[in-house]
């Protein structure tokens, strides 16, 4: 027997107090009257006499209440021989041991050793006792449910793989939360096995295990680890006659302690070295290193930048693709006989940009053919009145996909004579009323095209003045991107087949307003012009973890040109995983979890050039290795430091066993239905008749 | 002269409790009650009287009255003789009584010992007044509370004044006693009715002046069984009625003690006083009266005996 607190037991000297309420007994309030104490005073105050207990049972009970209670405070409980300990232990365990299996744990030999520390707590599992196998990076994912099978959880730890994605610890604490509050098992035990990476702590969380969970952190952090990674790569395009040249910029950054002398790095293009230096690398800081340009004919060429090498080398290399900036070709259709000043803003508006975004033609509606117009992705008609006879033509281009930009003034019509093209039915030219002018009221930001204007300070459109304005009468079907003021649509959009026509209610010659003039022109222009030829800019690389939309790059490919129509399209993985995406043209999109190169190919046949590829990357995050101690890392999973238990778990504290053994509780109990027995007693034997003492008549 | 012939074991059922006698309220329906009970019980003949209770021939001498003469024996001796009667003998009956703070007591359910004393002083009272025996009552506590002296018109006198009697203040024997005695130069029986809560010799100090004037004493010692037998069990503070001091008591360990004090002051009182030839009576408020008035009658009796 032992106690946990045993300065309470001093409490035991409160066993005098009904030794002294027995021997000196409770005094009435009220003295007894008595004729004379001539008697009384001469009997010696006192004597042995006095000192006799005149209720054994009711002493007892009094004693026996104060020393359970007093037993109670001091938390008493029977020591356990360690296998007493390991029985009561291994009774019914339900352990869940989170693996970090993050890319930063290809540390050198970490991965090993967290499979060794994974192995050595399945080994520690008792009769009865359950553990469950919880593999986690960015998310958490449930390897082995609930099983006391040792062989299982061993084979799943040999079996379970490294992974491209970055450490985030939320995710697993909140899953083993989930498991732990579920199971019926009385001790519940979270190990966490991890490099204890301080990245992956995003934000404090809110993880509240059951109530006496023990959580053992495991660190298997490298010690002073040094680590070069590549951590992002910039591009600096130029246009050489026709041919695109582009200088690849990488930043490396040495995250050891020391400087690094004499690093190689080299860049690959399409697996061939096109370029290498050597660098010196200061501790904690990216240093650029500059390749040569080079030329890029062909899409999706793939480049890889590698630098030095070190235990962890999935960060010393950095994936990207690149396909030449090919700007989409727009056609600007003026009237017959328009001076050039006419469609100045267009034009110029739509060629600024380094490299060009746009390839401008402008010509004059009377040469425009079919011809032309397979050679545009874009028409931009700017007041123009188009003849009926263009109308067929223009159908089909817009139903092929292409995009039309119709700038409404005096001269606009309904570009097909049929008004399936025009968004809305056209009214004649309106003025400002009272000669003043018109403001943008309402001007729909959720719109693709109009998007980037979203944030506030990223385009002013409360200033653009208009003086005089085509107003336009849309169809239900029609989405209206922007509303004047008074109401009257300013711009309105129609999807025809696989293209679109958004028709502008104002000319854009700074005539009817001047839009022209403002800041927010060019963008505009630009995001109308791109949203209508559907031009997609693809990001250089993807990062771990991301989800890509491959929607349009599947329909691109299943809408097929003349080739074999297939309906579906197939992601591939640089593992060699196949994912089959895009299924009847719903949307698809792909986790990118693997570092490396992602190919879709047309379902069942060969696409006509190169594949369309992803590259992707490990979170630059990643890379820091810097590790938190166990005590913080413990203190970040359960809000206190104190649930560490003992990295030993066979090991009881004397705390834990007092909890298990739980004694004072019953102590308490019986001690105060003790005292209650106690008043009882002392209540009947208080009403046995004294010789009371009326009043004197 | 046949009273004490009956004096026999009374039916205890003919004597009225006190309780129920503390219900009556007026002393001289108490007194009648008692002693009218209390006499039939001891006399066939309900008249009792000392005017018929022949006592002795003597001689006539001038001036006698010639009422008073047997005629009878006049014929038979030729010579002048005069009856005596008992009757003649009257006396004088005092109570001295104890109205100090202490007699206020009263144990569990009895009557107070004052109540008790009263009733006792009352009954004798009444008998003596029926005696033609002149009566009177001192009250006293620390000082004389009032005087009625000896009169055989002042029995009512002496029933409002037990009545008027209220034990408030703390009592002393000796002071008062010493006081009063002067006033008993006639032969007297004096009856004295406290609790005696006093050294005994202390006690006979106050009674001696009394004996030396020629009375008769007769000492009733008024208790309550509670002062006899101290039935406490609980420990607590008993305050003294009389002095008002607390003393912390725990009734068990000392009640052997006090029953043998108790018990060795009425041992000593009872010796001190047969030595004097005062008659002494333990009155225990919790019996009927018939013992306390017993003890009377039988003083009576010798008395009237002796001479």
């Amino acid at each position: 027997m032992a106690f946990l607190a045993p300065l309470f037991l001093l409490g035991l000297a409160a066993l005098a107090v009904p030794v002294l309420v027995h021997l000196i007994q409770r005094e009435r309030k009220t003295p007894i009257e008595f004729p004379s104490l001539m008697f009384v005073r001469r009997i010696p105050y006192q004597s042995v006499q006095r000192r006799r207990i005149t209720n054994w049972p009711l002493f007892l009970l009094r004693c026996l209440a104060v020393l359970l209670i007093v037993l109670a405070f001091s938390r008493p409980f029977f020591r356990q021989t360690p296998v007493q300990a390991a029985f009561a232990t291994s009774g019914a365990r339900e352990v869940v041991i989170l693996l970090d299996r993050s890319a930063s744990m290809g540390y050198g030999d970490t991965w090993q050793r967290a499979q060794d520390e994974a192995k050595r707590v399945i080994d520690g599992l008792g009769n009865g006792d359950q553990a469950t196998l919880v593999l986690f990076d960015r998310n958490a994912e449930e390897n082995v449910r609930a099983t006391g099978d040792a062989t299982r959880l061993r084979a799943a730890v040999d079996a379970a793989e490294l992974s491209s994605g970055a450490t985030r610890y939320a995710p697993a604490l909140r899953l083993a939360q989930s498991l732990l509050s579920r199971s019926t098992l009385g001790q519940k035990e979270v190990v966490a096995i991890s490099d204890m990476q301080r990245t992956g702590w995003e934000r404090p969380e809110e993880i509240q295990f059951p109530e006496g969970t023990t959580f053992t952190p495991i660190s298997v952090a490298p010690v002073d680890p040094a680590n070069i990674s590549v951590t992002s790569v910039a591009f600096n395009r130029a246009r050489f006659a026709t041919e695109e040249r582009v200088s690849v910029t990488a930043a490396v950054t040495n995250r050891g302690p020391e400087t690094l002398k004499d690093v190689p790095v080299t860049l690959q293009i399409d697996g061939i070295q096109s370029g290498s230096a050597r660098a010196t690398l200061p501790p904690g800081v990216a240093t650029p290193v500059v390749f040569p340009a080079f030329t890029l004919t062909q899409n999706f060429v793939r480049g890889v930048v590698r630098a030095g090498s070190d235990p962890l080398e999935s960060d010393n290399t950095f994936n990207f693709v690149l396909s030449p900036a090919r700007p989409s070709p727009v056609l600007v259709i003026t009237r017959d006989g328009a001076t050039p000043a006419e469609s100045l803003y267009l034009t110029a508006g739509l060629v600024v940009g380094t490299p060009a975004a746009f390839q401008v033609e402008s010509m004059p509606i009377s040469k425009l053919s079919s011809a032309a117009m397979s050679r545009a992705s874009v028409l931009v008609f700017a007041d123009v009145t188009v003849p009926t006879a263009l109308g067929a033509d223009l159908k089909r281009f817009v139903e092929r996909g292409g995009g039309i930009l119709t700038v409404l003034g005096g001269r606009s019509n309904t570009l097909d004579g049929e008004g399936a093209l025009l968004p809305g039915t056209l009214a004649a030219p309106k003025d400002a009323p009272g000669g003043r002018f018109e403001t943008l009221g309402v001007i729909d930001f959720s719109h693709q095209a109009l998007e980037l204007f979203k944030m506030s300070k990223s385009g002013d459109f409360s200033g653009v003045r208009f003086f005089r304005f085509r107003p336009i009468t849309p169809e239900p079907t029609d989405v209206v991107l922007a509303r004047f003021a008074d109401g009257t649509v300013a711009m309105a959009e129609r999807k025809v087949g696989g293209g679109r026509v958004i028709a502008f209610g104002s000319t854009l010659d700074g005539d009817w307003n001047d839009l022209v003039l403002k800041p927010v022109f060019v963008p505009l222009l630009h995001q109308i012009t791109r949203y209508l030829g559907q031009v997609e800019t693809q990001p250089e690389w993807q990062t771990s973890g991301q989800v890509v939309d491959v929607t349009q790059r599947v329909a691109a490919l299943t809408a097929g040109g003349a080739d074999v129509r297939v309906s579906s399209a197939v992601v591939l993985s640089p593992s060699g995983r196949r994912l089959t995406v895009g299924e009847g043209g719903a949307v698809s999109s792909v986790e990118v979890n693997e570092q490396g190169f992602y190919e879709i190919r047309p379902q069942g046949g060969a696409a006509s050039g190169r594949p369309f590829t992803l590259a992707v990357n490990l979170e630059a995050g990643e890379s820091d290795l810097s590790a938190m101690d166990a005590q913080e890392f413990t203190a970040g999973a359960t809000g206190r430091a104190s649930l560490v238990a003992s990295a030993v778990p066979t090991v009881v504290k004397p705390e834990e066993t007092e909890r298990r053994q739980s004694m004072w509780w019953f102590l308490l109990l019986v001690g105060f239905v003790l005292l209650v027995a106690e008043s009882v007693l002392a209540n009947r034997l208080s009403q046995k008749p004294v010789v009371a003492m009326p009043g004197t008549r | 002269m046949e009273h004490h012939e009956h004096s026999g074991p009374m039916a205890g059922s003919r004597f009225v409790d006190p309780k129920v006698l503390a219900r009556i309220g007026n002393l001289d329906l108490v007194a009648r009650h008692v002693v009218d009970g209390f006499i039939n019980g001891l006399h066939r003949a309900p008249h009792f009287g000392a005017s018929i209770d022949f006592a002795e021939h003597r001689g006539y001498v001038p001036g006698d009255d010639i009422r008073r003469l047997d005629w009878r024996l006049f014929a038979r001796t030729d010579k002048f003789y005069l009856k005596q009667y008992e009757a003649d003998t009257n006396t004088n009956f005092a109570v001295l009584l104890d109205i100090s703070k202490s007699m206020s007591f009263a144990g569990d359910g009895r009557v107070a010992k004052i109540e008790y004393a009263r009733y006792l002083a009352a009954c004798m009272g009444y008998m003596a007044h029926r005696q033609r025996d002149r009566c009177g009552i001192v009250t006293f506590d620390e000082d004389i509370v009032s005087y009625v002296p000896p009169s055989a018109k002042h029995f009512d006198v002496m029933l409002h004044t037990l009545d008027r009697a209220q034990p408030v203040r703390p009592g002393r024997l000796r002071a008062p006693l010493e006081k009063i005695a002067e006033h008993f130069k006639r032969r007297s029986v004096v009856a004295l009715i406290s609790d005696l809560y006093e050294e005994p010799e202390e006690i006979l100090e106050a009674i001696k002046p009394y004996r030396y004037l020629g009375n008769d004493i007769m000492v009733f010692h008024v208790l309550d069984r509670a002062e006899l037998e101290f039935p406490y069990r609980e420990s607590s503070r008993f305050q003294d009625l009389e002095t008002g001091e607390e003393i912390p008591v725990v009734p068990e360990s000392l009640l052997q003690q006090y029953r043998e004090l108790i018990q060795g002051h009425i041992e000593s009182l009872r010796a001190k006083f047969s030595e004097i030839r005062v008659d002494y009576t333990v009155v225990d408020t919790s019996r009927p009266l018939d013992e306390a008035l017993f003890s009377y009658l039988a003083h009576r009796e010798r008395t009237m005996r002796v001479r």
